[in-house]
């Protein structure tokens, strides 16, 4: 699979020159399968950039189909699917799947973010393309093409977030944005999901200090990630999320600190960090 | 009377190397009259580092009284409403002023505090939050200014804002399509209408009120901040989706008698080099007076007769 980063940034868009190497959209994640498959993981402003790439191929001609994930409602992870331009095609097919327990409160959610109050769409069956909206629930499986997907919900602040793996053979992909482990360490069901991912895509909001000042907003620092990573012996961990205000040369800093946490982790030397940056792609 | 732009984006913040220099947060413009009044207009992503800037003065201290006016509550005129610090100082009065609706406008900006939208509810926040439901053709007093608010021509309803300070004025006139063909409402717009068919007459009427009103609005305006998001193809394009181009700015200024105008509200697709060759196009317009384009940062001092610019960072 090829994975695409189109937003990285955690609570809301950071537009300025200072924020130009590692982007300022917030969370979008493209997925493409060796056998062409869709998958988006979360719809921030990312997801607006990934639009206007994909309305050269099928999706500009009414002829796409993709699965949108998202990870929680926050305005982050969803305020971006109002401008995705191959929404508004006819033809179009998205299948959206979100945290709870039924459609028809992701539906909700998503009918509330385009009332008229708020978006000129007013309804989401305004939108031109099909819309199929299910609900992910807390370890239950289900395929899209070729890959096989499980959501997990993590603790983040006072409300929770999925975290998804993808498999594709013996690939596996873990995307974790937004999760705060109240206990240091994610449930047991958690790292069973994480345990051995090829790639794990994980919250690196905070440096530890930022996050002892604002642990109710239930986010990870890179101390958390590091240890998640070399406990759950991942073979790459991606940077992600990150705070509003950490600028290109902070993110620079948070990797090396980053880097030398994993480093002083038990296996943690033989994992690969990257920090997520808008226009990285990875194959794996 | 000082004005400083911390927003000036259109539909949603747009991040990146091409917007560096205009700015890729959403619409917020903050107003300073002499006498230390805080005065905003809007609450797109803009105000997240304004209100960290107040936090160095009053706010800080939970002394703080903020005036907030809102054009419309479309998502980019209001996501930043959460990430304003002086919200989360007790003490601080945040009195928000938008158009009446149908319900109060506690509930609707309620809406966007909460789950599952939002870790926060506005009814938890520290500061004391008013509500003031405006109707169109209001005048009111924000600290040491006046306001007076009309009717724009956006979908769901927009108002514009007139502010008089210190012996300067601005208006701001931010969503409207022009005062012309199409007269939007409550109703969803699914298509493009043909802009050849007659108006119908009662909706002519309207929007010649409409217009007039917004003259006068704006009438010898020492600066007028207006919506250009489109450029006039995109206009005829899309013109259900209300916004104007700078020909339609120009045309109203002009006939207002307004003395600057700052074009605004950019596309987000709109990179900086395009805003340049936008702004020359509106200068180089026969009668134009004076145009600039809104960029972040930018500081105007607005003096009875004109606007200069100044002072900014």
């Amino acid at each position: 699979m090829e994975i695409t980063f189109w937003g990285v940034r955690g609570s809301i868009p950071s537009p300025g020159p200072e924020f130009n190497r590692y982007g300022g959209n917030t969370p979008c994640v493209s997925v493409r399968t060796k056998r062409g498959s869709l998958v988006i993981l979360d719809a921030g402003t990312g997801i607006t950039v990934l639009g206007r790439s994909l309305m050269g191929s099928e999706f500009g001609n009414g002829a796409g189909q993709a699965t949108l994930l998202l990870t929680h409602a926050h305005w982050d992870h969803i305020q971006g699917f109002p401008f995705f331009a191959p929404v508004f095609i006819p033809g179009n097919t998205f299948t959206i799947y979100g945290s709870s327990e039924s459609p028809t409160m992701v539906e909700g959610i998503l009918e509330g973010q385009m009332d008229p109050h708020f978006s000129p769409v007013h309804s989401l069956r305004n939108l031109g393309a099909r819309i199929e909206v299910l609900a992910a629930q807390d370890g239950v499986s289900f395929d899209v093409g070729d890959l096989h997907i499980t959501g997990r919900i993590n603790p983040h602040g006072r409300y929770s977030a999925l975290a998804y793996r993808l498999e594709e053979g013996d690939r596996s992909l873990v995307y974790a944005p937004d999760a705060g482990y109240p206990d240091g360490a994610p449930a047991p069901a958690v790292q069973e999901m994480y345990r051995g991912a090829s790639i794990l895509i994980h919250d690196c909001t905070y440096t530890p200090e930022d996050q002892d000042a604002r642990r109710s907003r239930g986010q990870s620092s890179i101390a958390d990630a590091a240890r998640i990573a070399a406990s759950c012996s991942v073979t790459t961990l991606v940077m992600f999320h990150y705070d509003q205000d950490y600028t290109d040369d902070q993110v620079d800093a948070l990797r090396d600190r980053c880097r030398a946490i994993l480093d002083a982790e038990p296996g943690g030397k033989d994992i690969k960090l990257v920090a997520a940056a808008e226009g990285l792609t990875l194959e794996l | 009377m000082r004005i400083r732009f911390w927003g000036v984006r259109g539909s949603f913040p747009v991040p990146g190397p091409t917007t560096n220099r205009y700015g890729g947060n959403t619409s917020c413009v903050q107003v300073c009259p002499d006498d230390g009044t805080i005065l905003i207009i809007d609450a797109g992503t803009g105000i997240r580092k304004l209100g960290q800037e107040l936090m160095a003065g009053p706010c800080g201290r939970g002394q703080g009284t903020v005036h907030l006016l809102i054009s419309h509550t479309h998502w980019d005129h209001i996501q930043g409403i959460p990430f304003f610090a002086p919200l989360y100082v007790k003490g601080n009065r945040i009195n928000i002023y938008a158009r009446q609706r149908d319900v109060h406008l506690k509930t609707v900006f309620a809406s966007q505090n909460e789950d599952p939208y939002f870790p926060v509810n506005l009814d938890e926040v520290a500061a004391e939050v008013s509500y003031t439901a405006l109707y169109e053709g209001q005048a009111f007093t924000a600290g040491g200014a006046r306001v007076r608010c009309a009717r724009l021509n956006h979908p769901f309803i927009a108002i514009g804002y007139r502010v008089d300070a210190d012996g300067g004025s601005l208006a701001y006139i931010s969503d409207t399509a022009p005062f012309e063909r199409i007269l939007f409402g409550h109703e969803f717009m699914a298509t493009r209408p043909d802009l050849d068919a007659p108006t119908p007459a009662g909706d002519a009427e309207k929007l010649r009120a409409m217009r007039q009103d917004v003259v006068e609005l704006c009438r010898d305006a020492d600066l007028v901040i207006f919506d250009t998001m489109f450029r006039m193809p995109e206009y005829l394009a899309r013109p259900h989706w209300g916004h104007s181009s700078p020909e339609h700015a120009l045309e109203l200024a002009a006939e207002a008698g307004a003395r600057c105008l700052a074009l605004f509200h950019h596309a987000p697709d709109r990179g900086d080099d395009e805003v340049d060759s936008d702004l020359e196009a509106a200068r180089a317009a026969p009668g134009a007076c004076q145009v600039l384009a809104a960029r972040e940062g930018l500081v105007l001092q607005i003096r009875p007769g004109g606007c200069v610019q100044g002072g900014d960072d």
